[in-house]
């Protein structure tokens, strides 16, 4: 691909009314070219340097030379035959899109994004950015670049690791410039509980509560650390707080249902999961948790909610589950062929699932 | 029926007095809380330490033993103790491999306890010294196997198993290869029972991993290196055998359906569940469906614990079942299950029903609430404080020695949890002590003759606990069944006074084996009638029995 490019560009050359190349010239091009092929870039590398040695103002002959270097991905050696090439064609788009990949290959990432760009390579262009710690400039290239190549995994890779290190960039900005902000605590707390680091996560919730005990959310999120940790008091506490602070808030009343659920507190529960499915019909996970906390007291209900849970969600583990907590509840009446018949679904989607997951 | 035989009364409340006084002389030096259960107590004379020998190779095996007997070996009516210790690891381990159980630090011991309270060592004297060096220890069961009135030792092992038959002077004698029981790979909890009412108790073996040092890896990372779970190493079957009643066993395992089910077994208890007269199986699986062999009484089983309801949690999903406990916490006269596992989820309960089935109800007893937090190994259902109700008692500590390095929400070392039944709901009880440790095995019984169970635990790399029970004013009964039809320890009788129902065994927990004799708690009742329903068919009533005393009742002649 590129040496075809680097032909059109030499006949483009020509056409414009650059001085004649030597033939000598072109005849070590050649030889370079025909290495090449014969895939012996150490013959085409003296060919092309010989080349430069003659006619030491033709830009041609270095893009090839850096061309040759980075086809043996010798790019520390690519890269002066390759400035050189920009500097006596400041408008080549191959000599460009080559240095700017040598330099990023380099670690010279800042050297390399004016090239990029200038040649809308938008995907080297995002990494140059992403590692030269201009992650907002990366995402959106990396986003443009996706544009073009819908689903190539190595660029999805690059804008998950690019929107990571925005993401840790704002939080030190906030941190930096707040440092003692309910904010500022509420992300790092955030960061503490997907590393699984709970104490360090409840302490920085704590210090967010103490500036703004009227923040929304709050609450919700230091009860899930403890429910996390299955601290079922603490986390109901909190998450009792929460509804009083959201009264319409579902998830508050769901996450509050269920850490009575999970204390045995089932006619609490029910109350409170009945709300949340009052705010917001049909969430699987509250219709399931209340068909759990009916089961003892009101099997009926609990049943009406389960069958609910199924239609939802179908095939699903939670389906599956729900099918397992509908044989609980029949075995409990003694219709033990009812039961059976739901394990017998609850096996076929746990099945199912499996199957899944091992594709 | 009044055919009953009320052989004796051992010891009265009168007759234990100077017992207990060396007990809360011994147990002096600790601080305690007035309220509490229990009081963590030394044993004088016992001087033992579970040497597991953790390496930085993560051989899984380090994480596992040990296992603790309360047994009378020498019918002095005194409880002795048995101690499992697991061996000697290098690090790493090199072919060929041996885990120097000739040293001394890596023997089993046999401590006698003497008439003040104290202990002996009579490990050697008793011929228990030495387990093999390619014996690393697991596990302990009791059981008198060939009915001769003593109970015999079964030792189990990463490695060949040990039977121990007691000779009744003092002295074992290993019997493994007459006998056929030495099993091979990894064995776990093991007990003894009488699946086919033959009067002959017979053998299961819980067994965890196809795994062997050649086979170990590391999990984790470099920055912190893990034991592997379960799931990296095949699962195995356990194994059943048969009492021929000559001195030897026969491996069932396969006609008699056990061999059918592969998983990775840790704890195994025994009861009849469905009320058909046969005892049935419960394994306590890890990372796998649990097990419930239901006994067929024809000599082959059935698992049924899906479909039973004895499988899973009750979100329908595995546990890491580790412990188990298979009595009638309920006292509605079905026996139930106590599962202990991992974290992050509670231990199962699993409530008998009746027509064979159950239901997972941890959240409904109140073990949501106690134990979501914390890792499970031995496990007790016993009335601690003689009230009527069955409480448990869960030796804790989590499985990996760095667990705190990936989650620090999680302890390695924790203190154990002792549940208070009120009416069959349990409620946090106050144990006697926070000290934490890396608990194992626990056997529970009345070791100082009081009437009030107390309860002996390891952990790894640590001295065994003693929890001392520090009593209280309600009334008690213990029984010692003597079976002449069933089996002479009278494994799988159903014993009932009033709502409190009992099934015999000395297996359960994890590893452990506890004492085999009958306690009940009795609460403000002075006289009983004691009903027992012998695994011979024979149906027994004992009527107007005292309070407050050891009664030693034969198994009548007629039914």
């Amino acid at each position: 691909m590129i040496a075809s490019v680097l032909w059109i560009c030499l006949l483009l050359q020509g056409q414009g009314g650059e001085p004649a190349v030597p033939p000598e010239v072109l005849a070590q091009l050649q030889a370079g070219l025909d290495a090449e092929k014969q895939r012996d870039l150490d013959a085409a590398i003296a060919a092309y340097r010989k080349a430069t040695e003659l006619a030491p103002d033709f830009a041609i002959a270095f893009l090839r030379l850096g061309n040759a270097f980075m086809s043996k991905r010798d790019y520390a050696q690519a890269i002066p035959p390759l400035k050189r090439a920009v500097q006596l064609s400041s408008s080549s788009v191959p000599a460009h899109q080559l240095l700017g990949f040598a330099l990023l290959a380099q670690g010279y990432t800042a050297d390399a994004i004016p090239h990029l760009d200038l040649v809308h390579e938008y995907g080297a262009l995002g990494i140059a950015q992403l590692q030269s710690g201009q992650p907002a400039e990366a995402v959106a290239n990396l986003q443009a670049a996706l544009a073009q190549n819908p689903g190539d995994p190595d660029l999805l890779y690059y804008l998950s690791r690019a929107g990571t290190a925005l993401s840790s960039q704002s939080l030190d900005k906030l941190l930096s410039t707040f440092p003692n902000s309910a904010r500022g605590h509420q992300a790092a707390a955030q960061n503490y509980y997907l590393l699984k680091m709970y104490p360090e996560a409840k302490k920085e919730y704590e210090q967010a509560l103490t500036l703004r005990g009227d923040l929304p959310g709050l609450r919700l999120e230091l009860g899930q650390v403890y429910a996390a940790g299955s601290e079922w008091e603490k986390a109901e506490e909190l998450f009792r707080a929460e509804t009083k602070l959201q009264p319409g808030n579902a998830e508050a009343a769901y996450r509050l249902g269920d850490a009575l659920l999970q204390q045995g507190k089932m006619k609490e529960a029910v109350v409170e999961l009945r709300r949340s499915d009052s705010l917001h019909a049909d969430m699987s996970e509250t219709l399931y948790a209340l068909g759990r906390a009916e089961a003892s007291n009101a099997p009926a209900d609990a049943e009406h909610a389960l069958q609910r849970v199924i239609e939802l969600e179908k095939e699903s583990l939670l389906a599956g589950q729900a099918y397992f907590a509908l044989a609980g509840i029949h075995r409990k009446q003694g219709k033990i062929e009812q039961a059976a018949k739901e394990m017998a679904e609850y096996r076929r989607i746990q099945t199912h699932n499996e199957q899944i997951q091992a594709r | 029926m009044e055919t009953m035989r009320l052989l004796s009364t051992r010891m009265t409340t009168a007759s234990v007095l100077s017992l207990l006084c060396t007990f809360t002389l011994l147990g002096q030096d600790t601080a305690q809380k007035s309220e509490s259960v229990f009081q963590l107590t030394p044993l004088k004379g016992v001087d033992f330490t579970l040497r597991n020998s953790p390496t930085s190779r993560k051989y899984l095996i380090e994480t596992m033993p040990g296992g603790v007997a309360l047994l009378d070996y020498n019918n002095d009516g005194l409880l002795d103790i048995f101690l499992v210790n697991a061996g000697r690891i290098c690090d790493p381990m090199i072919n060929p491999f041996s885990f120097a159980r000739h040293d001394p630090a890596f023997w089993n011991r046999l401590y006698r306890q003497n008439k003040d309270g104290s202990f002996t060592d009579v490990t050697e004297q008793a011929g228990l010294a030495n387990a093999g060096d390619t014996n690393y220890g697991m596990g302990v069961a009791v059981g008198d196997y060939d009915n001769d009135g003593y109970p015999d030792i079964y030792v189990t092992n990463f490695g060949k198993n040990i039977l121990y038959h007691n000779n009744g002077d003092g002295t074992f004698t290993d019997v493994t290869e007459k006998a056929g029981v030495a099993a091979g790979g990894w064995s776990v909890s093991a007990g003894f029972f009488d699946y086919d009412n033959d009067g002959k108790l017979d053998l299961f073996v819980a067994r965890y991993l196809d795994w062997s040092i050649e086979k170990s890896k590391i999990c984790g990372n470099e920055k912190a290196p893990m034991y592997c779970p379960p799931g990296e190493f095949p699962a195995v079957a356990n194994i059943l055998y048969h009492n021929r009643g000559d001195g030897t066993f026969e491996d069932v395992s396969v006609p008699s359906g056990i061999a059918a089910k592969k998983g990775h077994g840790l704890g195994v208890a025994f009861a009849d569940y469905d009320g058909d007269g046969y005892t049935d199986i419960f394994v306590a699986n890890d990372v796998t469906n649990q097990f419930l062999f239901h006994n067929n009484g024809n000599g082959t089983f059935t698992e049924t614990a899906l479909d039973a309801g004895a499988a899973l949690t009750n979100d329908g999903k595995m546990l890491s079942g580790m412990g188990v406990a298979f009595q009638d916490y309920d006292n509605d006269g079905l026996p139930d299950l106590l599962v202990t596992q991992l974290p992050h989820q509670p231990y199962v309960v699993y409530r008998n029903l009746g027509h064979g089935t159950f239901n997972a109800e941890e959240l409904e007893t109140g073990f949501g609430v106690l134990s979501g937090k914390v890792s499970g190994w031995g496990v007790g259902l016993e009335d601690f404080d003689n009230d009527g109700w069955k409480d448990a008692f869960v030796v804790q500590g989590h499985v990996f020695d760095n667990v705190e390095s990936y989650d620090s929400s999680l302890s390695y070392r924790e203190p154990p949890l002792l549940a208070m039944n009120r009416n069959g709901h349990f409620e946090r009880g106050d144990v006697g002590s926070n000290v934490p440790v890396a608990g194992r095995g626990a056997a529970f019984g009345d070791l100082n003759n009081d009437g009030w169970i107390g309860v002996i635990t390891t952990s790894l790399g640590d001295r065994p606990q003693f929890y001392l029970n520090r009593r209280g004013k309600a009334h008690w009964l213990t029984i010692t069944l003597r079976g002449r039809k069933s089996n002479r320890d009278g494994f799988g009788a159903r014993v009932q006074i009033g709502k409190q129902v009992r099934f015999v065994t000395a297996a359960g927990s994890y590893l452990s084996s506890n004492d085999k004799r009958l306690h009940f708690g009795l609460g403000s009742v002075e006289r009983v009638t004691v009903e027992i329903r012998w695994p011979s068919g024979i149906h027994q009533a004992v009527k107007d029995v005292k309070a407050d005393q050891f009664v030693v009742i034969e198994e009548s002649a007629q039914p």
